[in-house]
């Protein structure tokens, strides 16, 4: 094969054929110039290679990515949060389990409502116990008076005036405890007169 | 008030020259010591390369920031099927391209009309204005392989083409620059 000025660059390309595009270079000036221009290129490229100090740059990078980062934290920056959630879970699922039931206002109503039944139940067969004891000792009540029973029938007309007063005030204010308790007091007393007539009059 | 410092055992498990599995594996973790390093070692040349590819310093370094950003929040996903090298400056060129884009800078960095007077320019400023006129493809091998010294087999790995292409785009390359210049030197 004869070399010739256009197998140049094909040489270049080709490292097999350099021995003879060298023999060429060495008669011909043309190929020489872009042979030597081939090199240049390469050896002044290295000269394009721009370096300058950026010393903010990084930091501005270092800055962006914190920035960055503060609101998607890794889980080794973000496991206290999630600790304090989960506590903040498991208190909420323990709480109703644990905590008194009486503590809450709605429990406390519901407890209230079904002592104050167990206690109208209780005022209730006892009314008609103290009934039931009236109704021996009326017969005795009845009798012309002597001194000990007016006394005594002034009393119960006025413990039934006083129970009928509060029974009345009960029935506005059912969840009043000092009027329950004042109920009760009164109709212990009228069980005690009743009691106490009747038994005097056995004695007598 | 929740910062937990990294156990220095953790900061100082990277070695003197980590390679870019132990790189990658760090700055996965969250390593800023590790992230930092890999800006050693790579933001010169990508400035450089940028600065090349935008047109301006200022440009260029705004290039190289997003680049380490947009590497930054992709570590977690990147899976090493690349090297990390390869992958980073594969970004940057996108960061160049979006940075082109955006600022419509590439009818700016065209050279000058009247660039055949200019042919007693010495030869880095007259090749700078040749490579201007080079095709995209040519213009970014030669600056990878001849100007910053990365190899073919990464330049072939950043571009996604095979080794041979870049060779091959390499030589287009220099036989266009060759052209140029001799046509400017006449």
């Amino acid at each position: 094969m004869k070399f010739e000025c256009g197998d140049l660059e094909h040489a270049l390309r080709v490292a097999e054929l350099m021995p003879e595009a060298r023999e060429h270079l060495k008669h011909c000036p043309q190929c020489r110039r872009e042979y030597h221009l081939w090199n240049e290129i390469s050896s002044s490229a290295r000269a394009l290679h721009e370096d300058w100090d950026t010393p903010a740059l990084w930091p501005g990078i270092r800055a962006a990515i914190e920035a960055e980062r503060k609101p998607e934290r890794p889980f080794w920056k973000r496991w206290p949060v999630l600790a304090i959630a989960a506590l903040v879970v498991i208190a909420a699922i323990l709480t109703p389990l644990y905590w008194p039931r009486a503590h809450t206002p709605a429990d406390r109503d519901f407890l209230t409502e079904r002592a104050l039944a167990d206690v109208e139940k209780s005022e209730a067969a006892y009314r008609q116990s103290i009934e039931n004891l009236s109704q021996l000792a009326d017969a005795k009540l009845k009798q012309p008076a002597s001194p000990y029973i007016v006394n005594e029938r002034e009393k119960l007309l006025a413990l039934d005036a006083a129970i009928a007063d509060t029974r009345a005030n009960v029935r506005q204010n059912r969840f009043n405890v000092h009027l329950q308790t004042t109920l009760a007091d009164l109709y212990r007393e009228k069980q005690q007169t009743l009691q106490e007539l009747l038994t005097r009059e056995q004695k007598n | 008030m929740w910062e937990i410092a990294l156990p220095l055992r953790f900061l100082s498990a990277l070695p003197e020259h980590p390679t870019d599995a132990q790189l990658a594996e760090e700055c996965r973790r969250g390593n800023l010591r590790a992230f930092e390093l890999l800006y050693q070692q790579h933001a010169g040349r990508m400035k450089s390369l940028a600065f090349r590819l935008v047109g301006s310093r200022a440009d260029a370094e705004d290039a190289v920031q997003e680049a380490f950003l947009k590497v930054h929040r992709a570590l977690t996903g990147f899976e090493g099927n690349s090297s990390l090298t390869t992958w980073i400056y594969r970004i940057l060129l996108n960061c160049c391209y979006d940075a082109l884009r955006k600022r419509q800078r590439l009818a700016e960095t065209a050279p000058p009309a009247d660039f055949a007077s200019h042919s007693k320019l010495p030869m880095k400023l007259a090749l700078e204005r040749a490579l201007s006129l080079l095709n995209e493809r040519q213009r970014i091998v030669f600056l990878m392989f001849e100007v910053e010294g990365l190899k073919h087999s990464e330049i072939a790995a950043i571009l996604e083409v095979p080794e041979g292409t870049s060779r091959s785009w390499l030589f287009e390359a220099k036989c266009q620059l060759k052209r140029i210049l001799t046509e400017t030197a006449k």
